[in-house]
């Protein structure tokens, strides 16, 4: 693996003239083949990551009317009315929830249906296709067909509950039914990934440990908390960071279910609101999505920093 | 591999890499406090020849997609020199508009035409996004004088016009006339929403629908058919860009809406679109757009009716808004293109043309001498609709100019219809809303 090294000061014999180490030939030519190799991926990723990203930063800097060809500099203003509007607490509030939840679910789910399909039955096979499934379809797709579903007038939940003589929840209307509607779709739909992560880590679990925790006279269910969790850690700490950045970004099924985001409305779809929805404010806009990347960094540099330490790697 | 990469040339790349990621992140708006966006003047056409491919941007409305190809085709055999592109730019006028607005702002790929609503093409104006149209029409001799008056003059503004009829529509009252029949009630819309007060327990004692009556979507149109509502109570969401929803009547007649759902359990609010859940008949009433017509006539598994919009108990008549796209022409493309957008444009709005695209839709003929003869004998019902202009109000500032009001009213509706708001209190939270939309992102853009 190659590896950067930059020239710091050698130590030199005491009296000597301090001496640059050499820019050999050797390493020129492995510069230049390390530029070769690397170049055409730093420029794709300068032109389509960051530029978008630095572009972004700037337009949170201005007053900018979406269609418009001018803008006016506002310095921190989309900022500063961020946070000192009713849009903070109410959208980071809805990303918060919708996080937890939809993490939470995921995974405490995912790992279920996964010790389920960890059993040696008949049919796991089909259970597992049919439960990983559901993360490959499209989300616009899903959403379509669940908001048949939840349909209060016509859908089959309704039919259901008219036929135990109830009546369907106003879902798309009533903001908290709209979060709650989406959060189950996302965890139906994204569940089958945590649960065929998590029964890799199940299927590479040490047999001769388990076997001897078995030995010893420890049940399933202790050695499930005291042997398996333990041992998936690095499992649950992989799943955690990347499901915590998809929920964060999830956008398809929002878009779909709830288009005017009553209730819905997380840091990726305010943004999307405020720019393309019908407010035109990209500079506002660009100010929320910037606020969302920071949380991001956030997010992962505090599990890559604090969370690893409590990750046991076998 | 390993090697040693002096501190000059690390300094060099990291250099060269923030040039480029600094040139590469060039470009956006112009923030040197420029003149703005240019309002292109009436530019003189003369000697322009029309280019010799265009692309013409729709949501298809009304379910248009096919009357809108045989359109094009139509104006191909007519006009050999241009080729009509027919794109489809979203389902939904949001749709179109979101991409328009983003193409204006990559300044690459606008179409020629573009269908624009009643609440974008203000915004577009503002932003100089289209032309006016004048010089256009005056060149290729288009009737003006011909387009029914209140649907061309929707789109003037400071003596010009932005663009010209389309898909323009108002809200209808639909109703179910084999559930009227059965619960008693005469074969017509209501005259006031008092009167349909009186109807729906009815309707309900009958037990032939989930509900008497359906409310539109929040999360749709709710700002354009409770216009309606205002009207009859004599107020509206603002009168000229004062904005008065928070007034005693606007509060009374949200309250009346609100009681319909909560005390009256006769009514509630459709999740998706009030038409179809009219045509699949879970209502035995709703108000909709005339460019449901057709679809609710192909779905209804029973006798539909239609009728005025009801009036309230400060105004019977005047409470119809109008509503629906026209068609404009983006600023940023050539001069070439523009010509042979206006000539598509002129062609569409032909009588025979504008009758054709009634009558796939149900939306208005924007024409007074298109002959609906044929059309009224297939789809009577549009005779209503069409009557129903001559009694049609344009729509307040408020809900048409203010970028966004229509989402800050659907969601206002959504809080007194489906959570049981408190009006007073979540009408005034409107007013601050739309001021402040009116103040920061309309006023200080309006030419004197």
């Amino acid at each position: 693996m190659s590896k950067l090294e930059l020239d710091r000061p050698v130590a030199v014999a005491e009296g000597a003239p301090p001496r640059r180490p050499r820019w050999s030939a050797r390493s020129r030519r492995d510069f230049f083949i390390f530029l070769a190799m690397a170049l055409p991926n730093l420029i794709l990723i300068a032109v389509f990551t960051y530029r978008p990203l630095f572009a972004n930063m700037q337009y949170s800097t201005l007053d900018w009317t979406l269609g418009s060809t001018t803008a006016r500099v506002v310095g921190l203003d989309n900022y500063v009315t961020f946070f000192t509007s009713d849009d903070a607490p109410r959208v980071l509030g809805t990303t918060a929830v919708f996080t937890v939840f939809t993490v939470g679910l995921s995974m405490v789910l995912g790992l279920l249906v996964a010790l389920a399909l960890n059993s040696k039955v008949r049919g796991t096979t089909f259970a597992r296709a049919a439960v990983f499934a559901p993360y490959v379809l499209s989300g616009v797709g899903v959403g379509l067909v669940w908001m048949f579903i939840f349909d209060p007038g016509y859908g089959v939940l309704a039919w259901m509950l008219r036929g135990l003589g109830g009546k369907s929840p106003e879902w798309f209307n009533d903001p908290q039914l709209a979060l709650t509607m989406v959060t189950i779709v996302y965890v139906w739909k994204n569940l089958g990934y945590c649960a065929v992560v998590y029964l890799a880590g199940l299927q590479s679990l040490p047999n001769d440990v388990m076997e001897a925790a078995a030995l010893d006279g420890a049940g399933a269910v202790r050695r499930f908390w005291n042997m398996a969790l333990p041992l998936l850690s690095p499992t649950t700490f992989f799943l955690l960071i990347t499901t915590i950045l998809s929920s964060l970004q999830a956008f398809d099924l929002i878009r779909i279910m709830t288009p005017l985001g009553n209730g819905t409305s997380t840091l990726i779809y305010e943004a999307y609101l405020q720019a393309f929805g019908a407010y035109n404010r990209a500079g506002y806009s660009a100010s929320i999505s910037v606020i969302l990347f920071a949380i991001l960094l956030i997010v992962t540099v505090v599990q890559v920093r604090f969370v690893e330490k409590k990750v046991h790697y076998a | 591999m390993s090697f040693p990469l002096p501190r000059r040339h690390f300094l060099a790349l990291t250099g060269a890499g923030a040039g480029s990621l600094a040139l590469a992140a060039c470009g956006g708006p112009d923030t040197s406090g420029g003149a703005g966006a240019t309002k292109t003047a009436d530019a003189d056409f003369s000697g322009v020849k029309p280019a010799a491919s265009i692309d013409f941007w729709t949501n298809h409305p009304g379910k248009s997609q096919d009357v809108e190809k045989q359109l094009v085709e139509k104006f191909q055999a007519a006009n050999p020199g241009i080729t009509v592109n027919l794109v489809t730019a979203g389902s939904s006028y949001e749709d179109i508009a979101q991409k328009f607005q983003t193409a204006q702002a990559a300044k690459s790929g606008l179409p020629a035409v573009v269908v624009l609503s009643d609440v974008w093409w203000f915004r577009y104006y503002i932003n100089g996004n289209i032309i006016p149209v004048d010089a256009l029409i005056k060149q290729l001799g288009v009737q003006v004088s011909d387009y029914r008056d209140s649907l061309v003059k929707d789109y003037q503004y400071g003596g010009k016009q932005w663009a010209m009829p389309y898909a323009r529509s108002t809200p209808l009252f639909y109703y179910n006339k084999d559930h009227f029949k059965a619960a008693g009630l005469p074969d017509r819309a209501p005259k006031t929403w008092d009167e349909f007060g009186e109807w729906a327990p009815k309707l309900m004692a009958a037990g032939l629908a989930q509900r008497a009556f359906q409310y539109g979507p929040m999360a749709g149109y709710a700002g354009w058919t409770m216009q309606n509502n205002l009207w009859g109570w004599g107020t509206g969401w603002s009168k000229d860009w004062d904005i008065t929803c928070d007034s005693d009547d606007a509060v009374a007649a949200m309250q009346w809406i609100q009681d319909t759902v909560y005390k009256g359990k006769w009514a509630g609010v459709s999740s998706k679109d009030q038409a179809d859940d009219f045509a699949a008949g879970i209502a035995s009433a709703t108000l909709a757009s005339t460019g449901s017509l057709v679809g609710v006539l192909k779905n209804a598994k029973f006798n539909v009716g239609v009728g005025f919009l009801p009036g309230g108990p400060k105004a019977t008549t005047n409470v119809c808004p109008t509503g629906g796209a026209g068609l404009g022409i983006p600023s940023g493309i050539s001069k070439e293109q523009q010509l042979a957008a206006a000539t598509f444009i002129k062609f569409v709005g032909e009588p025979e043309n504008a009758a054709l695209f009634s009558a796939a839709t149900g939306y208005m003929p924007v024409r007074k001498s298109a002959d609906m003869t044929a059309v009224l004998a297939k789809t009577p019902q549009i005779q209503t609709a069409i009557d129903q202009l001559a009694v049609t109000r344009v729509q307040d500032n408020a809900r048409a100019f203010l970028p966004g009001a229509d989402q800050e009213m659907g969601k206002t509706a959504a809080k007194i219809l489906t959570q049981q708001g408190d009006v007073k209190s979540e009408m005034s939270a409107l007013k601050k809303t739309l001021q402040g939309i009116y103040e920061k992102d309309v006023k200080p853009k309006l030419t004197a």
